[in-house]
C-alpha cells in the first residue's frame, strides 16, 4: 500500500500530495485546477558532478567519463523496439529531458493522454537498453551539441570561470564532457551508472496540472516495480579555500567583451541551507540588483549595459556568488563590485532597501505557483534537497536584516574571487 | 461565445479574458507599424521607454517602482511580425488577493503602465538628452550582440539576404549606422508617430474587470484626435525563381546552416493549418522528417529543424553542422523536401504531428502571458479563435491538403556560416 499526505498552503489557497509509493519510490501530485494541461517529470540525483561514487559494501570507488549522466540522459530514450520519442508521438505530449550538474530529469507536457504518456515514461526510464553500435551513434549526436556550446560565449563564460575557481570539484567540467571524454564511454559503463543512480532511494516522480492522484497511481502501481535502494557513496578530492586563478579569458567571436565575475565560498559542509541559500539571492539584489546605485552607476558610466545579471550558483560541495554582463572594461566592473562589497560590509545593508527586495521575493515565490513546469521541477529539486516546495514562503518571513549582512561577510572574499573575460 | 476585440477608439482594441485561476494578472500593450523610416528611432524608443519615464526618471527610481509592487514584471520589447513592426508593452503582476497589506496592486500596476505609456521622459523639444545618448548606446551594444549568438546571427544574414528587396530583409549594418545618427528629437517624432499612427491592442488576462481596464485607458484611448492607423501590409512572396547560395564566414567552431523557403502562401490565412502541419511533420517535433533522418539516422547534427513564419509565408530550416558535412545536410534535407512534396509521408508521422500541435494548442490556456499573445496574434484575423478550436482545426487537416502545401514549396536561399579558417 502506498501512504499517501495532503501538504497545504493556505496563503495559496494550494495544496498537494505526497506519496511514499508501495514500489519505494517517492512521489509528488499537484492538481491544479482548471487547468488544461500537465506536466510530469521523473528525475534522479545523478548529474555532471557525479563522475566517482561506490555503491553501497562495495570496495573501491568507480571514476567514469566525464559527461556520462548526459549521455546516459540521451541513450534512455531509445529501447529494443520502439524509442520513447517514437511512442510519445502516438500521444501527442511533448517530451523532453535535461541534465544539470546535479541532477538528470525526464519530463512531457501534454493536454490529452496523460495515462498513456504517463506510462511512456515510466517503462522507458525504468528499462535501459544500450549496445555499443547505438552508443557509437550518440557519439556523433553529442559531439555536435558539445561543439554548438563551444560558440555560445555565455556558456563559455561560465565555464572558464569555474574552472578558475575551482581546483578539483567536478563542477569545473562541462556538463556534456568533452568530445574526447565521451569517445571512452560504453554500453557497459552505462549500465553501471543506471544500476547506481536509477533506484528508488535516489529518485522522484512529479505531476502537476489537470491530474488527480488515483490517475497518477493507477499507472504508477502497474510500472513502478519494486527495486532494491541503493545507498550512494559520493566522493570529491579535497577543494582548497582559495581560487585557481583569479583571472582568465579565452577567446571568442563577440561583439564586446563577456564576463563573469564568481566569488568563491569556503564551505565547511558539502550542502547549504535553504535559508543561507534565499539570504544569498535577497544579498545580490541588494548588492547589484537592478534597483541598486551600483547598478545606476555603473550604467551611466558606460561599464555596464542592462544584460548585466547576478547569480547564486551552489550545489554539493560548491557556492558561489556570480556578477555576469557585457562590458569594454571588464576589469572596472571587477573593481566596483570590490568597492561595493567592501563598502556594504563596512556598513551593513540599508534596512528599507531590504525590505523593498524581501517583497519582491515574496512576489515572486507566488507567482511562481501558476506554472505548471516550475511546479514540477520544484517539488523535485525541494525533495532532492530535503525541503518542502513551500518552505521558501515560510522562511522569507523570519530572514532579518542581520542574516543578510552576516552572510555577506561569511560568504564573500575579495581574495577568493576569480574573472573570466571571453573576448 | 467566441471573444472578440472591441473598438475603444479608432485604431485602439481591447480584449479582457477573465480568469481566477492564476495568482498573476497580465496585460500587454501592443504598436503596430509598418516597418519605414522610423524603424531605428523606434528601437531606441522602446529601450529607452523600459527604463524610464518622466515621473520615474532614472532607472533606480523606475525599477524600484517596478519592484516595490512585489517584483511585477515590466518589459517594453521590439520585434517583426511579418512586414509590421510591433512595440510591445507588458506587465505581469501578483494577483491582489496575495498582497500582504491588501494593496489594490493590479490597479497600481496598469496605472504605471498608462502612465509610463502617455508620460515619456521628454519634453516639447525632445526626448531627456542624457538618457538618450545612453539608450542609443544599449540598442548599439545589442544590434552588434547579435554576433554573440552565431545562430541568431546565421538567422538574421539569410533574412536579409532573402528578402534583400522587401521590408522584412532587415540589413543589421544599415540599422546601426541609422541608430548611431539619431537624437533626442528623432525620438520625439518616433513617439509621436507610435501614439498617433500605430493600431493599438491592449490584451489582459486574470481576474482585472474590462470596465476598470476601459476606464483605465479610456484617456489614453481618445487622447488622439482622429487617429488614422498607418496601414499595414506585408508582401507574400509565393515562390522563388531559382535557389541563392550565399557563405559567409566568421570565428565559429561549428558551421551554421540556415535555408529559406518560400511556402507559397498568398497572405497568412491561406491555407495556414495545412502549412503549419507540413512544416511540422516536415520539421517540427522528433518524429519529424529532419530530425529522424538527417539526426538520428545519419547523425550530423544536434538539432536540424523547420518552423513556418505564418505572418511573412517563409519557412527557415536551421542546423549546426561541421563544414565538411555541408553537401551531405544539404542534399538529404532537400531529399526529406522531396520526400513530402511526393506525399510520402507515412501515416504515422501525419498522425503525430496532427496530435502533437492540437495537443500543444489545448494547452495555452494554462498562462495568462501565453494567452495573451496566442489572442493578440490573431487581432488583425477576421474571427478570434480559442486554443481548443485552433486544435480541431488542424486536426481536420487531411493528407492531401498537406501535399499539396509542400508543393507549393520553393526553395529561395542556402545560406552558411562557416569557420575563418575554412576553405
Amino acid at each position: 500500500m502506498s501512504n499517501i499526505k495532503e501538504v497545504k498552503n493556505e496563503l495559496l489557497k494550494d495544496s498537494y500530495y505526497e506519496i511514499d509509493h508501495s514500489s519505494g519510490f517517492k512521489i509528488f501530485v499537484y492538481p491544479k485546477e482548471n487547468y488544461s494541461s500537465t506536466y510530469a517529470v521523473f528525475g534522479t540525483k545523478y548529474g555532471s558532478i557525479d563522475t566517482c561514487f561506490k555503491k553501497e559494501g562495495e570496495k573501491s570507488f568507480t571514476e567514469v567519463p566525464e559527461g556520462i549522466a548526459h549521455f546516459l540522459e540521451h541513450k534512455l530514450f531509445e529501447s529494443e523496439e520502439l524509442d520513447a520519442f517514437a511512442r510519445y508521438a502516438k500521444t501527442g505530449a511533448s517530451a523532453n529531458a535535461y541534465t544539470s550538474f546535479d541532477k538528470t530529469c525526464y519530463l512531457f507536457q501534454c493536454s490529452g493522454n496523460f495515462e498513456d504518456s504517463l506510462e511512456i515514461l515510466l517503462d522507458f526510464v525504468s528499462n535501459p537498453y544500450f549496445t555499443e553500435q547505438t552508443v557509437l551513434k550518440e557519439q556523433g549526436i553529442i559531439g555536435q551539441e558539445i561543439r554548438m556550446y563551444e560558440d555560445e560565449p555565455g556558456w563559455e563564460s561560465l565555464f572558464v570561470l569555474l574552472r578558475a575557481m575551482y581546483h578539483n570539484h567536478p563542477v569545473r567540467i562541462d556538463i556534456a564532457g568533452t568530445v574526447e571524454s565521451i569517445s571512452h564511454i560504453t554500453a557497459d559503463l552505462l549500465y553501471e551508472c543506471y544500476d547506481t543512480f536509477y533506484n528508488p532511494a535516489n529518485m522522484a516522480l512529479a505531476v502537476a496540472g489537470n491530474v488527480t492522484v488515483e490517475q497518477v497511481l493507477s499507472i504508477a502501481d502497474k510500472m513502478l516495480k519494486p527495486k532494491e535502494s541503493k545507498k550512494i557513496e559520493r566522493t570529491f578530492q579535497v577543494e582548497p579555500e582559495n581560487v585557481v586563478k583569479t583571472y582568465d579569458e579565452r577567446h571568442l567571436s563577440v561583439a564586446m567583451p563577456i564576463f563573469a565575475i564568481g566569488f568563491k565560498e569556503n564551505v565547511k559542509t558539502p550542502e547549504r541551507t535553504l535559508k543561507e541559500s534565499m539570504v544569498s539571492n535577497i544579498l545580490l539584489d541588494i548588492l547589484a540588483g537592478s534597483t541598486s546605485s551600483l547598478y545606476e552607476e555603473m550604467l551611466k558610466d558606460n561599464l555596464i549595459n542592462t544584460t548585466f545579471d547576478t547569480e547564486y550558483f551552489e550545489g554539493y560541495g560548491y557556492s558561489a556568488h556570480i556578477f555576469n554582463g557585457e562590458s569594454a572594461e571588464p576589469e572596472k566592473v571587477r573593481e566596483r563590485i570590490n568597492e561595493e562589497i567592501t563598502k556594504v560590509m563596512k556598513n551593513g545593508v540599508d534596512s528599507e532597501t531590504f525590505q523593498r527586495i524581501k517583497k519582491k521575493h515574496y512576489g515572486s515565490l507566488i507567482m511562481d505557483f501558476d506554472s505548471i513546469d516550475s511546479i514540477g521541477n520544484s517539488l523535485i529539486s525541494a525533495y532532492f534537497n530535503n525541503e518542502g516546495i513551500y518552505d521558501q514562503l515560510k522562511l522569507l518571513e523570519s530572514i532579518t536584516v542581520e542574516d543578510v549582512n552576516n552572510r555577506l561577510r561569511t560568504a564573500f572574499s575579495i581574495e577568493n574571487s576569480s574573472m573570466s573575460v571571453i573576448k | 461565445m467566441n471573444k472578440h476585440y472591441t473598438n475603444m477608439a479608432n485604431g485602439v482594441k481591447l480584449l479582457c479574458i477573465n480568469s481566477e485561476k492564476f495568482k498573476t494578472n497580465c496585460v500587454k500593450v501592443d504598436f503596430y507599424m509598418p516597418i519605414n523610416e522610423y524603424f531605428p528611432a523606434l528601437n531606441v524608443l522602446a529601450s529607452f521607454m523600459g527604463h524610464t519615464s518622466k515621473k520615474y526618471n532614472t532607472v533606480k527610481k523606475f525599477n524600484s517602482k517596478v519592484e516595490g509592487m512585489y517584483d511585477a514584471f515590466f518589459d517594453v520589447s521590439i520585434s517583426t511580425v511579418g512586414e509590421k513592426v510591433l512595440i510591445r508593452f507588458t506587465m505581469e503582476v501578483l494577483d491582489d488577493k496575495f498582497t500582504l497589506d491588501g494593496n489594490k496592486i493590479s490597479e497600481e500596476a496598469i496605472d504605471f503602465l498608462v502612465d509610463v505609456i502617455s508620460n515619456p521622459n521628454c519634453t516639447d523639444e525632445g526626448f531627456d538628452e542624457e538618457f538618450t545618448a545612453r539608450e542609443i548606446r544599449f540598442t548599439l551594444e545589442n544590434i552588434e550582440a547579435l554576433k554573440n549568438d552565431k545562430r541568431a546571427y546565421a538567422v538574421a544574414r539569410l533574412r536579409m539576404l532573402m528578402c534583400n528587396n522587401e521590408p522584412y530583409g532587415i540589413d543589421h549594418e544599415k540599422l546601426e549606422k541609422d541608430v548611431k545618427n539619431l537624437d533626442s528629437k528623432a525620438l520625439l517624432s518616433a513617439y509621436n508617430y507610435m501614439i498617433s499612427q500605430a493600431t493599438v491592442v491592449i490584451t489582459a488576462c486574470g481576474s482585472i474587470s474590462e470596465n476598470m481596464l476601459t476606464e483605465k485607458f479610456k484617456n489614453f484611448a481618445h487622447s488622439i484626435e482622429n487617429r488614422t492607423p498607418a496601414k499595414l501590409e506585408t508582401v507574400f512572396v509565393t515562390k522563388a525563381d531559382e535557389i541563392r547560395y550565399f557563405t559567409e564566414k566568421m570565428e565559429v567552431n561549428q558551421a551554421k546552416l540556415v535555408i529559406g523557403l518560400r511556402a507559397g502562401m498568398q497572405n497568412n490565412n491561406d491555407n495556414y493549418y495545412a502549412f503549419r502541419v507540413m512544416t511540422d511533420i516536415f520539421g517540427g517535433g522528433p518524429y519529424s522528417r529532419l530530425f529522424t533522418n538527417v539526426r538520428e539516422k545519419m547523425s550530423l547534427c544536434y538539432y536540424c529543424g523547420a518552423r513556418l513564419v505564418r505572418e511573412k509565408g517563409i519557412i527557415l530550416i536551421q542546423s549546426g553542422i561541421e563544414e565538411e558535412n555541408y553537401e551531405k545536410a544539404v542534399n538529404e534535407i532537400f531529399n526529406q523536401l522531396d520526400i513530402m512534396k511526393k506525399g510520402e509521408f507515412t501515416d504515422d508521422e501525419f498522425n503525430s504531428s496532427v496530435i502533437a500541435l492540437s495537443d500543444a494548442f489545448k494547452g495555452v490556456e494554462d498562462s495568462p502571458s501565453a494567452l495573451c499573445n496566442f489572442y493578440t496574434a490573431q487581432v488583425f484575423d477576421e474571427e478570434l479563435v480559442s486554443g481548443s478550436e485552433f486544435a480541431e482545426r488542424i486536426s481536420q487537416v487531411t493528407r492531401q491538403q498537406v501535399t499539396e502545401c509542400a508543393q507549393k514549396v520553393s526553395v529561395d536561399s542556402v545560406y552558411l556560416l562557416k569557420g575563418e579558417g575554412a576553405k
